[in-house]
């Protein structure tokens, strides 16, 4: 026996082993990644298959956005020649859209990590004597070179879709795009690498997010425009490339020096979000986003003195858990912004823009809304504990969502009215839709889990998991069916009694069907019945 | 006297500055074994978890091999072994593939014969080739636990290893431990079994909100029995 690693002269150590050389950690990497390959049957031709498919539905992806772009440009109407008194530019507008996906991107990164290692990589590589670097390489090259693809994709479809420019002004601007974005996420691995906490950057992501549309309105008011994104010119671009290199460097050089608590909990929300966007669950998503930069500890202990009973206990615990989310916060009041941007910007202020506008932004800052509702259908402690019926349950947690999206009805609706030019007849309808977007965001939050077992529908973008399908549409059913007043109303640029009666009859249905504690849908149920009678027949 | 191994003095470990147990005072010397008790969620594995790094003191101090803890330092990698309840295993290897790349990336020769011996030993032999799915939840922690003894270490910490084994398991683990620090290995655990506690530890150290206070084994055997009727 001889010990030849890892002791003084004082400290006796158990090591009945022959000890040698310990080995890199590229070819720990590889003795993993052999045996996975081995057992999961790959070999070089099924490799370049998944090369192969995975490249081909980029570019058709690409190709398809960039039609939607070029389609985008072709309709929009021409820069109005007189200004209107509260108007922006779509060339601010896209600058505010870049400046937010920046502050999303930062936020996401800081949620991510974005150097982690995940599961068993934690539990079986992190304690071996290595460097840590040659461990960590892969990981910490995914993210950036993502980011860095993607940004460069979005933004050279905003500049080429909304601002119509030039081929060669759209590749600079995307290259610097690409940068900008390998770059965020470089800072906040460097953020990671100096044990600046996980909840610190992702909140400086979330303030910037936040004070983009914010900014937008601001400058909206004191009517403070640009005619076109500052382009950045090539020696711009040619000398960020050595930055984000350096960066890049500057990271790799202190992944060595990452801690493994912080990437053990960067890999675990990883790993968290990686499997949820796999399985199209987004309320796994959000859980991930959410817990994983959550503070450990309230430094306030809310008294819930507004907790009297059963029912304000779930009112109060539902406000107190969107309250101390900051993230559904900042999404709920982007969310509200939305439709007043886009109907201050002549180019985008058709009937179709702002429907848009209303339709996406109501469905995210709903989203926002139902965090109580999510929690509650993980794990139903609250729920089980109170004397209360599951459908009242159902009921009340469509309280909190209700009086957040009136809030936002009153602002988007607002902003609405005056485009429209007529403000209280819009947020009246606003008012009156707010039951269907609560009801939604809880029905969307007890919706099963996806059911892969399903039937597949032949379709022309591949087969259709008809099961997933179902489950991921409800709540969204509700936005679609029982908002249909307010799209005919944004349509027709109007509000009148028939429609305002009409929403809120729609209104009360939406209630009644979120308040439905049945899992199954009408369809599927409908089925059930047809089979047992079948099978009574049988007999 | 030897040095010690692990020194904690007035030690406060929790989560966001807010201590989840009363200051802990220890110390644990080579060739000896040092357990920790106490009632679930009184903050046993909190305080393992601050002595192998994996969470920053909150206040007092503690030091390990004479130094701060820093687990970003190879050579603390290299003489710290834990077994935590890590329940995260590579899907695609199987069970002496997992123990022999603990042993490769300690630099273990002949790896192999160590990892057939240890396979023998935690009644592993039948599954060596089995993936971890595949295994029973006793089964992956006598792999966890096995991991812990592939490899060369100073200080073993192991977090309730008796967890998911069977009474005979428990002996064999007890005699594993005991062996261990007549080889002049140090170790800490944190445990619920006092006869596991009255096999192997020289002190336990009972871990609470309002106090801990270091004990004889027998003493603390007693309160576990109690705490655990």
């Amino acid at each position: 026996m001889t010990d030849t690693v890892g002791t003084h002269d004082d400290e006796p150590a158990v090591q009945p082993f022959d000890l040698g050389d310990v080995p890199s950690a590229k070819s720990i990497r590889r003795f993993t990644a052999q045996a996975a390959n081995a057992r999961g049957g790959a070999n070089i031709g099924d490799l370049l298959s998944s090369v192969y498919y995975a490249v081909i539905s980029i570019a058709i992806s690409v190709g398809l956005a960039l039609g939607f772009a070029q389609a985008m440009r072709a309709s929009l109407p021409p820069s109005p020649d007189v200004e209107a008194p509260l108007s922006l530019s779509l060339a601010t507008l896209v600058v505010v859209i870049i400046v937010a996906l920046a502050g999303a991107l930062l936020s996401l990164a800081g949620r991510l990590g974005p150097v982690g290692a995940g599961g068993a990589e934690a539990a079986w590589w992190l304690g071996l004597p290595v460097d840590r670097r040659g461990l960590l390489r892969p990981a910490a090259r995914r993210l950036p070179l993502l980011a860095g693809f993607v940004g460069a994709v979005l933004v050279a479809l905003l500049d080429a879709g909304l601002l119509a420019d030039p081929g060669l002004r759209v590749a600079r601007v995307a290259a610097t795009a690409a940068l900008v974005a390998a770059g965020i996420v470089l800072v906040a691995a460097v953020g990671q690498s100096a044990s600046v906490s996980r909840r610190s950057i992702a909140l400086a992501g979330d303030v910037l997010l936040f004070l983009a549309p914010v900014a937008a309105v601001i400058l909206a008011r004191v009517g403070w425009s640009v005619d076109e994104v500052p382009g950045a010119p090539w020696w711009f671009v040619a000398a960020l490339v050595p930055v984000v290199t350096l960066l890049a460097v500057v990271v790799d050089r202190r992944l060595g020096r990452m801690p493994a608590r912080s990437l053990r909990e960067s890999g675990s929300v990883a790993t968290q979000a990686v499997g949820a966007v796999v399985s199209m669950d987004s309320r796994e998503l959000g859980r991930a986003l959410t817990d994983g930069a959550a503070a450990p500890v309230r430094r306030w202990v809310s008294r819930l003195r507004t907790a009297r009973g059963p029912v304000s206990a779930l009112i109060t615990a539902d406000v107190v858990v969107l309250r101390r989310s900051a993230r559904h916060v900042v999404q709920l009041v982007v969310a509200a912004l939305v439709p007043v941007l886009v109907s201050t910007v002549p180019q985008l202020a058709s009937s179709v823009g702002v429907l848009l506008a209303l339709l996406v932004a109501g469905s995210v800052a709903m989203s926002a809304t139902g965090e109580g509702a999510r929690r509650a259908e993980m794990a139903p402690i609250l729920d089980r504990l109170l004397p209360i019926d599951a459908k009242t349950v159902r009921r009340l947690r469509m309280v909190v969502p209700a009086a957040a999206m009136a809030l936002w009805s009153v602002v988007a609706f607002a902003a609405v009215g005056r485009w429209a030019s007529d403000v209280p007849g819009w947020i009246a309808l606003g008012l009156a839709s707010t039951p269907v977007w609560a009801a939604a965001a809880v029905r969307a939050s007890y919706r099963p889990a996806p059911d892969w077992g399903g039937a597949l529908v032949s379709t022309p973008m591949g087969a259709l998991p008809t099961g997933v399908a179902t489950v991921l549409a409800r709540g969204p059913d509700l936005v679609v069916l029982c908002l249909l007043p307010v799209w005919i109303a944004v349509l027709l640029r109007t509000v009148n009694a028939t429609l305002l009666y009409t929403q809120v009859i729609l209104s009360i249905i939406a209630v009644a069907v979120a308040s439905s504690i049945r899992t199954r849908s009408l369809m599927e149920t409908l089925m059930d019945a047809q089979e047992q009678e079948r099978a009574g027949a049988r007999r | 006297m030897s040095k010690p191994v692990i020194r904690a003095q007035d030690l406060l470990v929790g989560y966001g500055g807010a201590p989840v147990c009363a200051p802990v005072t220890f110390t644990l010397a080579p060739g000896k074994v040092v357990a920790l008790v106490g009632a679930n969620g009184s903050g046993k594995s909190t305080v393992l978890r601050a002595v192998i790094g994996l969470l920053e003191p909150s206040g007092g101090s503690l030091q390990v091999f004479g130094g701060p803890v820093d687990e970003r330092d190879v050579g603390f990698r290299t003489k710290v072994a834990s077994v935590l309840d890590d329940d995260a295993y590579f899907p695609a290897l199987t069970v002496s593939e997992h123990l022999y790349l603990t042993a490769r990336g300690h630099g273990v020769h002949g790896a192999q014969d160590v990892v057939a011996g240890l396979l023998a030993e935690f009644g592993l032999t039948d599954h060596a080739k089995s993936l971890p799915v595949a295994l029973s939840s006793g089964q992956r922690r006598r792999l966890l636990l096995a991991a812990g003894f592939v490899r060369p270490r100073s200080l073993l910490v192991l977090d309730e290893p008796e967890q998911r084994l069977d009474r005979a398991m428990r002996d064999r683990l007890a005699a594993r431990i005991v062996a261990e620090k007549q080889s002049g290995g140090a170790v800490l655990l944190a445990t619920h079994d006092p006869d596991l506690l009255r096999a192997v530890a020289d002190r336990a150290v009972h871990v609470a909100d309002d106090v801990t206070r270091v004990l004889p084994t027998d003493q603390a055997a007693d309160l576990i029995a109690r705490e655990n009727p």
